[in-house]
C-alpha cells in the first residue's frame, strides 16, 4: 500500500521534502485554453463577419441583418444569437491579450512581461467579456420566439 | 535584441505582423459590440456605420483577418497529431481539415447574416 500511494504525484512531491509538489498547472491550462479556442474562433469566424459586415454590407451589395433595425432586433432576441455573439467577441480578446502583450515583449518593451503587463491585459480581456455579457442581456431582451 | 531586428529579415518581419493582427482585429470587434448596444436606440435611432471610410477600415482589418486565418490555422498541422490504425494522419491533411472548417462555418455564417437581413 505504501509503495502504490508513494508513486502518486503528489505524495512523491511529499517525500521529497522541499520539491515543489506536481499539481496539474490549472491556472496555465485556463489561459493556454482561451489562447487556442480565441485563435481558432477568431480564423474561421471573423473574416466572413468583416467581409458581410464591413464591406458588402455597407456597399450595398448584399442586405444584412445589422443594417436594419427591425432585423437586427429579431435576431439580437435569439438566446443562441447571444450566446454566439459573446463566444465570437469574448474568446478572440483572450487570444489578443496574449499575442499584444508579447508583441510588445518582442519590440523591446520589457515591462510587458511584468505582472502589471499581465493584469492589463488579460484583466482587459475579462472586462471586454464582462461588458460584453452585460450588452448581449440588456440591449433587447431574450427572446424564445 | 537590437532595437528594429525585426526588419533586418521578412521572416522576422512577417512575424511581427502576424502578431500585430490582433490589433485590428480588436478595434472591429469593440465596433461591432458598439454596433450591438446602439441597438437600443429604438428604429428612428439605429444607423448602422456605412460610410466609406468605415468601408475602408473594414477592408484593412480584412486582410489583416485573412492573414491571421491562414498562419494560425496552418500551425494545426505542427501542433495536432492524430493516429488511426496506429497510423499517423499527415499534417497536411489536418491543416485541411480546417481550412474546411473556415469554409463551411463562413459560408454558415455568411448565409446567416443575409438570409435573416430580408427585409
Amino acid at each position: 500500500m505504501t509503495e502504490h500511494t508513494s508513486s502518486l504525484p503528489a505524495v512523491r512531491g511529499g517525500q521529497e521534502g522541499a520539491a515543489k509538489s506536481h499539481k496539474p498547472a490549472l491556472t496555465h491550462l485556463f489561459w493556454w485554453f482561451m489562447f487556442a479556442q480565441g485563435g481558432v474562433l477568431a480564423a474561421i469566424l471573423l473574416p466572413v463577419h468583416i467581409l458581410i459586415q464591413g464591406i458588402l454590407g455597407p456597399l450595398g451589395i448584399v442586405p444584412v441583418v445589422v443594417r436594419h433595425y427591425d432585423t437586427w432586433v429579431n435576431i439580437l432576441g435569439n438566446p443562441l444569437v447571444k450566446l454566439y455573439l459573446l463566444v465570437l467577441i469574448a474568446f478572440p480578446f483572450f487570444h489578443f491579450a496574449h499575442r499584444l502583450r508579447y508583441l510588445l515583449v518582442d519590440l523591446g518593451v520589457p515591462v510587458a512581461r511584468g505582472v502589471p503587463a499581465q493584469v492589463v491585459f488579460y484583466g482587459g480581456a475579462v472586462a471586454v467579456s464582462l461588458v460584453t455579457i452585460y450588452i448581449l442581456l440588456t440591449t433587447v431582451p431574450i427572446s424564445f420566439g | 535584441m537590437p532595437r528594429g531586428w525585426w526588419t533586418r529579415r521578412p521572416h522576422y518581419f512577417w512575424y511581427i505582423v502576424r502578431e500585430f493582427t490582433s490589433l485590428p482585429l480588436a478595434l472591429w470587434l469593440l465596433w461591432f459590440l458598439v454596433e450591438i448596444r446602439r441597438a437600443q436606440d429604438g428604429s428612428a435611432g439605429y444607423h448602422p456605420h456605412g460610410s466609406l471610410g468605415f468601408v475602408i477600415f473594414s477592408v484593412i482589418v480584412l486582410l489583416f483577418a485573412l492573414y491571421h486565418s491562414v498562419t494560425f490555422l496552418s500551425l494545426a498541422g505542427a501542433i495536432l497529431h492524430f493516429n488511426v490504425a496506429d497510423r499517423p494522419i499527415p499534417s497536411q491533411l489536418i491543416i485541411l481539415s480546417q481550412f474546411a472548417l473556415w469554409a463551411a462555418a463562413s459560408v454558415v455564417v455568411g448565409f446567416v447574416l443575409i438570409y435573416f437581413g430580408r427585409t
